[in-house]
Formats: C-alpha cells, structure tokens, sequence
C-alpha cells in the first residue's frame, strides 16, 4: 500500500509533528534553503542548513525576499580590458525559497512584471526560475501590518510552489505546481480530507480580526491627485530624515545604481549593480550637478506618488503590498496609511 | 602609465591613525607602491623627495599658526590636495574643545601656559581650497583606494554621499535606533564605511560627518524623545563635526 501512497503525492495533506520535521530535512538536505531565521530580536531571510533555525512564527524580516531574486549586490560580469569582456558565471543551483508571506508573494508578481516583460532582465529571470517557492499563508498579524486592506493578505490564492496554512501544530500544505510537487515526494502521504479547508478559512477569518492598521484605498488616486500642494508634505519634510531606509526595505522597490569595480591594475575588474533609493539626494542628480528633485518634500511625494499612483498605469496594480516595513524602519515613525488617512481627513472635512 | 603618480602625506593635529591606515592597506599595498610613489611620507620613508607631488594627502586639524603655515605650503606644491579624514575635513575630535574658551583647554592639560599658542580646531578648508574629502575616523580604506584609483583613472571616485543607514539596511543589521531606541547617528551621518558600528551592535558616532541631504534638528528632536539630556545631544553633534552647519543645526535644535 506504501508503495502506490509515494508514488502519486496528493494535492493537498496535513503535516504534523514527525511528518512535517521530516519534510524540512528532506528538503534542506536537498536544496539550498533560503528561509526566515532570527536575527537578534529582527529575522532575516537566509540561507538555512539546519532546519532547526527557521523559525515559521516570523512577522516580516529586515529586507524582503526580493533580495534572492534582484540582490542587493549583484555583479553582472567581470571585464578585462586587454582580453576583452567576460561573462560572470553564475550557479545553476536550484533554490527554495521558505515561508513567504502573502505580501511578499504579491510583491514578486509586480517584480515579476518590471524584470519579465518589456525589459527582460536576465540576471532577476535567471535568481526567479531557479527558485521553488514554498509560501505561507498569515494567521498572525504584524503591528505595521495592512496588507488586508490592499487585497494582497493575509491568504494567498496563487503564484506559489507549495502554500502553507498553520493550523496550529500541524499545517496544511496545498500543491500549486509539479515543481511544488517535487518537494514532498519523498515522504509517504495520505490525501487531506476536504474538510480541512473549513479550519484553514476558520483561522484566515480569525487572522483578518487582527489587523489594526488600515490603508483607504477607495478613491486614493483622485485623493493624491488633489492633494500636491497639500501642507503635510512640508511637515513631512520637516521630518524625513532622507536616510532612505523605507526604500531600502520595500519588496516591491527595484531601482538600482551600476557601477565599476576596477582593481589597481586598472585593467580588469567588475561591473556591478546595487539597490538605489529614490530617496537619495544623489539619486535625480544629473551632469554638471543640476538635480530634479533637490527638496526633500519632492522625494517623499515621489515615493508615495509612485507606489501608490504612478504604479497603476505602468504594471496594472498599486505599488504597494501592505508589508508594513517602511514603517517599521522609519526612525521618525513615518506612516505611509497614516498619510493617506489624514489627507483623506482634511478633504473630508473641506466638504 | 609611464611615470607613478607622486604621493605625498602631511600631518598636523592628529592621532595618526588616518596615515596609519595607508599601511594598513597591507593585501594591496604592493599593487598600490607599483601605481604611485610615497614621495614625501614621514610616518613610512626615512627619505623624503622634493615637491611639486601630484595628489597631497592631508591628516589633522589645524590648531596653531605653525600649521597653517605648513598647510599652505602643501597646497603649492600639490595638484591634488586631500583632507584624509573627519579632522582634516571638519576639524575632527579636536574641534571639541572649540565651545570652551582657549584659556581653560590650555590650563587642563598644559602647566605653562605661556608656551602653547593654540587656536581653534578647524578642517583644512577653512584655510586652503580642497579638492576632496576622505571622512571618517579613521579614513575607510576601501575608499581610500577608491579614491587613488579615480585619480590614476581621471575619472571622478565613487564615494557614498548618502547616510549609514543604506548601508545598515543593504547588510540587514538591526536596527540600533528603532529596535533599541539608542541615540544612533547614522540617519544623517555619511556612509562609506559600511555601517562599522550598527554591524558591532553599537550606535553610529557620527564620525564621517553630516550626509548630502542630513537633517540633524529631526534627528535630534528623536534623541529628545528616547530621553536623552539636551547636553548629551548637543555633545553627540559636536563630537566630529560640529562645526559643519548640518551638525550644528542638530546641536542647536532642543
């Protein structure tokens, strides 16, 4: 009977206790393994030998898993200026990616569409197709958290791999493509009768009780439209710091700066690329030093402009997943919902 | 190339540690002497070669007349002048004793007074045109080398203008000020280093200076919140470069 059970995994199984630390080892030991571990009292996605270290009760991490895909470092080849240029290699390994959160999965997609379609970048094609994703559905929710109120969380309905839903002490994992498939082949499973489903939708019910910060969505581009020259943008800059954190950890972020490694022979070296911010003073700054947006106030319009209107007629979708880490990292405490709401606020009470 | 760049290095009030780092470029120091020649570097050569040197790396702040003497005669004989560090550049940890008055200084640490003829603590722009500044404390060696290869290459050098916090997130370390509340001055402080003091656990010092776009009143009004006393705040702003407008405004601030 263990025979025909292995050889055919089914769509969906609950995993618990020994089964669910046996499909963890079995995939670590396999595959590179890339999931949320602790950093002091912060997480951090990287990569993990012993399964011990994912800690699956994570809330976000300092940067999001974009980082795998579009690195915050990334060095595109090496050059030689007597041999002529050489391709950087790159390793051929396939990833898995652990315990993504809905918002993140979202964010992919957008990143997805920037890199994938008018300007297929090989490097980010490349990181993304060497990567089984194996997501995680949200039963906790994070004090910066609002992902509810832009439609990408706290469920995920696809764009995953393989797709976990804690139902406390044991999981749920639903199949969502062969490649997700392949992950749990070799443990021996018996099919999840459909009444789990009814738990999962009870916990994700529960789940979407407990966010307490909210984004008004309803009307947000004539809201932005109208409020240009609204008065809390000299406030804000009075106090944005401009140290560029909130871009710098924002999963749907991808601008970045190229530059040359050279080495002192000045011969050879390497060109890279890195993470830019359009937060960065340096960042509209063009020959001879004239710079497009040398005010402050004119870079945090730019960030919140782009994610939350600007996005809409180049990718189809807002900018924004509600991951809440540009919150979270703002040393002045800077709340992009809150922003939104006050503005709405004040044309309210305009009327 | 034919001839080797002519490097020469100069010191005044300092601690030597931004010189020393020249030395401390030990894995590509061979590489380094094979593309400029140390001309005139007291610290490292017993021989010294005359002027006129292509790039003038300058160490210290100026603290008495002598030295501004010295500095102007380096910036003759150099086509390239370099404030190498957060003193030469601002004025450093000596520009500390720049709010108490010269008499009290002088009296704590000197017994005759009579023999001291110093005045305030400045970086070397305030007396001689610079063309680039290498800040921190000590100089990045990274940067450092940065620099010289710009300079072989004419082209102009990479150097992060932005502040630490890039840096802080582009490695992931926690964050000191919103994780810890401690008093951190990477949010306006000068990157380049790599975020040092964040990767150790410990807040940003301040010590490369204000950043391009720095907004030290903001920063120091956080401080006041986190608890800390106004003096403390104002010695946090005045340690390296307190002279610098940016920094100055955030000592003046609460």
């Amino acid at each position: 009977m263990a025979v025909t059970r292995t050889s055919s995994v089914p769509d969906m199984v609950v995993l618990s206790g020994e089964l669910w630390q046996e499909l963890l080892k079995l995939v670590t030991a396999q595959y590179k393994v890339i999931g949320p571990v602790r950093r002091g009292s912060e997480h951090v996605f990287a990569p993990v030998k012993d399964p011990r270290d994912i800690d699956m009760a994570y809330v976000t991490t300092i940067l999001p898993p974009k980082k795998v895909f579009h690195q915050p470092f990334q060095v595109l080849f090496s050059f030689d200026t007597e041999e002529g240029t050489l391709a950087e290699e790159e390793s051929g390994e396939e990833k898995v990616l652990w315990g993504i959160h809905p918002c993140d999965m979202h964010a992919i997609a957008i990143l997805d569409k920037v890199y994938g379609i008018e300007y297929p970048d090989p490097y980010y094609l490349r990181n993304r197709e060497n990567t089984i994703i194996v997501a995680k559905n949200c039963t906790e929710v994070g004090e910066n958290c609002f992902c509810l109120s832009m439609g990408t969380g706290p469920a995920l309905r696809s764009g995953y791999d393989l797709l976990l839903t804690d139902l406390g002490g044991r999981y749920l994992v639903e199949v969502g493509t062969e490649k997700g498939r392949k992950l749990l082949s070799g443990l021996e499973l018996v099919p999840a009768p459909r009444v789990v489903l009814v738990e999962k939708e009870k916990r994700l019910s529960q789940a979407r009780q407990k966010f307490k910060k909210r984004m008004i969505t309803q009307g947000i581009q004539e809201l932005l439209e109208e409020n240009f020259r609204h008065p809390i943008w000299e406030e804000l800059m009075r106090e944005c710091l401009a140290c560029g954190s909130c871009t710098m950890v924002c999963p749907t972020c991808f601008c970045y700066n190229v530059v040359d490694k050279i080495d002192l022979d000045l011969k050879t070296g390497k060109r890279q690329r890195e993470w830019d911010s359009c937060m960065l003073l340096e960042y509209a700054q063009v020959a001879l030093g004239q710079n497009f947006r040398r005010d402050r106030d004119a870079r945090i319009k730019q960030r919140i402009y782009h994610k939350l209107l600007y996005y809409e007629p180049q990718f189809g979708t807002l900018g924004c997943v509600g991951c809440g880490r540009c919150i979270g990292a703002c040393v002045k405490r800077i709340d992009i919902t809150d922003v939104v709401s006050r503005l709405a606020e004040s044309v309210e009470s305009d009327r | 190339m034919s001839t080797k760049l002519k490097v020469s290095v100069y010191k005044l009030s300092s601690c030597a540690g931004c010189q020393l780092e020249f030395l401390n470029l030990e894995p590509v120091l061979l590489d380094l002497v094979g593309a400029i020649e140390f001309s005139y570097f007291p610290m490292a050569r017993r021989r010294y070669e005359p002027g006129p040197y292509d790039i003038g790396f300058v160490e210290g702040a100026v603290t008495c007349g002598e030295e501004i003497e010295r500095l102007k005669k380096a910036r003759q004989e150099c086509r390239i002048l370099v404030a190498l560090g957060s003193c030469a550049c601002y004025g450093g940890l000596p520009s500390i004793k720049n709010w108490t008055p010269e008499r009290v200084i002088v009296s704590r640490v000197y017994e005759n007074s009579s023999l001291i003829h110093s005045i305030k603590a400045y970086g070397i722009d305030e007396y001689v045109q610079v063309d680039a500044y290498l800040k921190g404390c000590p100089v990045n060696k990274d940067e450092l080398v940065e620099f010289i290869k710009g300079t072989l290459l004419g082209i102009r050098p990479r150097l992060r203008p932005h502040s630490v916090c890039v840096e802080c997130k582009l490695n992931e370390y926690e964050c000191i000020s919103v994780i810890k509340r401690e008093p951190c001055m990477g949010p306006v402080t000068t990157a380049g280093c790599g975020a040092l003091c964040p990767s150790r656990g410990k807040a940003c010092d301040g010590c490369r200076g204000p950043a391009n776009d720095a907004n030290a009143e903001s920063l120091a009004r956080t401080f006041s919140e986190y608890g800390l006393h106004r003096s403390d705040i104002v010695r946090r702003f005045r340690k390296f470069a307190g002279l610098t407008q940016e920094f100055s405004r955030g000592a003046d601030a609460v």
